[in-house]
């Protein structure tokens, strides 16, 4: 039973990894994987060496960890709401319609944001209608990293909630009684109770979620991003595709993406690590 | 039990690494593609990478791959023209990117830079072209060709070997400003007092101005003059909207190679004269004269404010009512541009010479028909150039010219022209509107068609096709224009020094230009007060630019 996964596995991640070695020569083409010179670390001390190297490092950890920070809270805090929402009717739809964005991609979503957001966009229209002055949420190095946030926030958390709702399904029922026999409010109870019964999902949602931290999201900030915030939204993706392919640098793009690659696999053995020695739970 | 899940990681682990090794030997075998070259029926298959445009105009039915001139390469030359990609701008690179890193490249294609055509010659993965050029172009093509003195075949050589067809650009300069006739009729603004067409920037300010506050596009939310984000002509729409006319004036030339008054190989992008545009910029952009969202916009952005009548300023080379002003035509029947350009103090235009190359079709190595590329570019640019009777000849090319379909769709997107053959094609199109000379005399079909299309714009310009009003635009106003300058003497020319590529500007070079955009962005938009240019200068250097000119020293030293 367990070939054909071993095979898929084999075929589209395994082969893919023989690629690595592009980072180590000075990939040609024409001469192919094993025929290109080794130039051992070169890339990689040539990724150090660039002035904007950590910037874009930064950036990248500034906005994955705003999306990962932001958007968990966001789905606990809407879960338990939504869970306190008697009507079945009612749930449901509101479900539908957080869930919604979810299923729909950057390209498509960044032309809402952009219509949105512009000079002359819906947001800035009610701001001047409001007296306050416009503002260029898309060409400003101070808004655009909220920006990113605030949007990616909205398209997930919808989602993000079903597994907390999940969670909170499965905290006893009679835990929650005998609270409220005991006089504990509707605050108490969500404190003591759910948040607890909630623990180990968020812990086990959090580790999986670290090794992203590199990740801050190509294909969001490819498509709403222009020169003026190359500043804060160039992440080390969106760097790597610029440099690395159109600059036909396919060894260094190579070398940055193991890199990330590296960290990602460091940050999930250490959180997996940190999970055993404080809380007794880990993932493996 | 330990060890037993150790010794199965470690089985695992070689079998993957076998299995690994095995299929990547599958995927690296040599993409043999002798069997297709040839189609079913026996006709000869080429496999091309197209570069199409937006708005080709194609009649329903045809397309990139089946249109008037595919049709016609398939009778004339029997071969069958297959699409390996399309794509547009910035995609169109992409997917050549793609190709040459998967080495797996169409029959034909385009490279739109020399340093992706040197690449190609490195990998050994295009066909060495000498033979079959020497052998099948045709006189007319070597004429053409032998008017640069060689430069442009020099271009696409190496060692002596021609690795590849130039395209061949005559000067685009100078930068023109197209400003709405319409619009300053309408407001009553006196642009150019003088009437020679040159403006000063202040003039040009003047009637972003008025625009502005007059709105006489009536879209309730006017912009003064658009720029891209590439304001020195960087990768797609290069030529147009950005700011290579405001650093004329200053005697600057960004982005080209130089030699400044002591004999120093200098970049235009880091002098004096570069800073001062900025300078004129940065304060546009606080009085609101420059685009508010300026820096933000996109080619296509600031295409849609120019065809819904929120800008009527749009600076450019003398082409550009033909692909993109068109669509303002189609928008609004009123609307016509005049084009000026702007003068420094001393009345003159500053102009740099352009690379005379810089696109190149590529034949793939093992391709074994690499004549047709010949044959093709005899076709297209001798025998259909030279035809004297477009209509009898090629009827069903004469009605696509009729028709204004897109010069995108021919097989090969390059232009492959005499050096003086703009100005030249100028007097036989102004001749024959004229009444001097006999529309047969017109050395070309191509300008022959100008013609034509410019006589049914006189007859009534209100009423004429938006493909007879771009003509008239582009060849009245803009050929125009560079031929009175020319005449009366007014032109400036410097030549650059080095159009090539180094081994540092090739690491180091994409980075480069990432902190030009970025700052001189910042500069414009006031994030950083203008002497941050010094900054930039420093940075410039010292992240390579020093590097890269000590370089080119060396090698223009070696040529003499």
């Amino acid at each position: 039973m367990l070939l054909p996964g071993m095979i898929f596995l084999f075929i589209f991640s395994y082969i893919p990894m023989f690629g690595i070695i592009m980072a180590f020569q000075d990939y040609i083409p024409a001469k192919g994987m094993l025929g290109s010179e080794f130039v051992g670390f070169d890339h990689f001390t040539y990724m150090f060496s660039l002035p904007d190297i950590g910037q874009i490092f930064t950036n990248t950890v500034v906005i994955a960890l705003g999306k990962i920070i932001l958007g968990t809270l966001m789905a606990i805090v809407f879960s338990i709401l939504l869970n306190e929402v008697r009507l079945k009717l009612l749930k449901k739809s509101i479900q539908t319609v957080v869930y919604l964005p979810h299923f729909l991609s950057w390209v498509v979503l960044a032309a809402v944001v952009l219509n949105m957001f512009n000079l002359d966009g819906t947001v800035n229209q009610i701001l001047s209608f409001l007296g306050f002055e416009k503002l260029n949420f898309l060409g400003s190095n101070k808004l655009f990293q909220p920006l990113i946030i605030g949007t990616d926030v909205w398209k997930e958390f919808g989602f993000n909630s079903i597994v907390y709702l999940a969670a909170i399904t499965a905290v006893d029922p009679g835990l929650h009684e005998a609270a409220g026999i005991d006089g504990a409010n509707w605050w108490k109870r969500i404190w003591h109770i759910t948040l607890p019964g909630m623990l180990p999902i968020i812990l086990l949602l959090a580790i999986l979620s670290l090794p992203n931290i590199l990740n801050a999201g190509f294909d969001q900030i490819y498509n709403l991003y222009s020169p003026m915030v190359y500043e804060t939204g160039d992440i080390l993706d969106t760097y790597v595709y610029r440099i690395g392919l159109l600059g036909r640098e396919y060894s260094f793009g190579t070398a940055v993406g193991l890199f990330k690659s590296i960290i990602g696999l460091v940050l999930i053995l250490s959180a997996n690590n940190a999970a055993k020695k404080y809380t007794d739970r880990k993932l493996f | 039990m330990k060890r037993n899940s150790l010794f199965k990681r470690i089985t695992m682990l070689s079998i993957a690494t076998i299995m690994t090794f095995s299929l990547v030997a599958c995927v690296e075998k040599e993409p043999s593609n002798a069997a297709d070259s040839v189609s079913e029926n026996g006709e000869k298959v080429i496999k091309m990478g197209r570069v199409t445009s937006a708005n080709p105009k194609l009649p329903e039915g045809d397309t990139y791959e089946n249109n008037a001139y595919t049709r016609l390469v398939e009778e004339k030359l029997g071969a069958k023209i297959v699409n390996a990609f399309e794509g547009e701008g910035e995609d169109y690179t992409r997917q050549v990117a793609l190709a040459i890193s998967s080495g797996e490249l169409p029959d034909m294609m385009r490279v739109d830079s020399r340093e992706e055509l040197k690449e190609l010659v490195e990998n050994d993965l295009i066909a060495d072209l000498t033979d079959v050029y020497d052998k099948n172009a045709s006189d007319y093509i070597k004429a053409i060709y032998d008017s640069y003195d060689g430069r442009s075949l020099e271009d696409a050589s190496f060692d002596e070997r021609l690795m590849a067809l130039p395209a061949t650009i005559g000067d685009e300069a100078p930068n023109m400003i197209w400003i709405r006739k319409d619009w300053t009729e309408k407001l009553g603004l006196e642009i150019d007092s003088d009437g020679d067409r040159l403006i000063t920037l202040d003039e040009l300010e003047k009637t972003a101005k008025a625009f502005i506050e007059n709105d006489p596009g009536g879209s309730g939310n006017p912009i003064g003059i658009p720029m891209a984000y590439w304001l020195n002509s960087g990768t797609y729409g290069g030529s147009a909207l950005n700011m290579t006319s405001i650093a004329g004036i200053f005697h600057a030339y960004p982005r080209f190679w130089l030699e400044d008054e002591n004999g120093n190989v200098t970049n235009g992008s880091i002098t004096e004269g570069t800073k001062q545009a900025l300078g004129v910029l940065a304060n546009w952009y606080k009085k609101g004269i420059l685009d508010p969202q300026f820096g933000t916009r996109t080619w296509d952005d600031i295409m849609a404010l120019v065809t819904n009548g929120q800008t009527g300023i749009v600076t450019g080379p003398w082409h550009i009512p033909d692909w993109g002003l068109s669509t303002v035509r189609e928008m609004d029947k009123n609307a016509n541009f005049e084009a000026y350009t702007l003068e420094d103090e001393n009345g003159k235009v500053n102009v740099a010479h352009t690379n005379p190359t810089g696109s190149f079709i590529v034949v793939r190595k093992d391709y074994e028909h690499p004549e047709l590329a010949i044959e093709i570019l005899n076709l297209f640019y001798d025998e259909l150039a030279n035809s004297k009777d477009l209509k009898t000849d090629y009827p069903e090319v004469a009605e696509y010219k009729e028709l204004g379909v897109d010069g995108s769709t021919r097989p090969f997107n390059i232009e492959v022209l005499k050096s003086d053959n703009l100005l030249f094609d100028y007097s036989n199109i102004m001749g024959a509107v004229n009444g001097v000379i006999e529309m047969e005399e017109i050395a070309s079909s191509e300008a022959r068609d100008a013609a034509t299309s410019i006589m049914k714009y006189n007859e009534n310009p209100n009423e004429a096709d938006t493909a007879d009003w771009s003509k008239y635009h582009s060849r009245v106003k803009g050929m125009g224009l560079i031929d009175k300058l020319t005449k009366e003497n007014k032109f400036n020319w410097v030549t650059p020094v080095y159009f090539g590529n180094t081994e540092t500007l090739e690491k180091k070079g994409a980075n480069l230009l990432k902190l030009e955009e970025e700052d001189f962005i910042k500069i414009v938009t006031g994030a950083e007060p203008l002497d941050y240019f010094d900054t930039f200068v420093s940075n410039w250097k010292s992240q390579g630019g020093d590097e890269i000119k000590a370089e080119i020293e060396a090698i223009l030293a070696e040529e003499e």
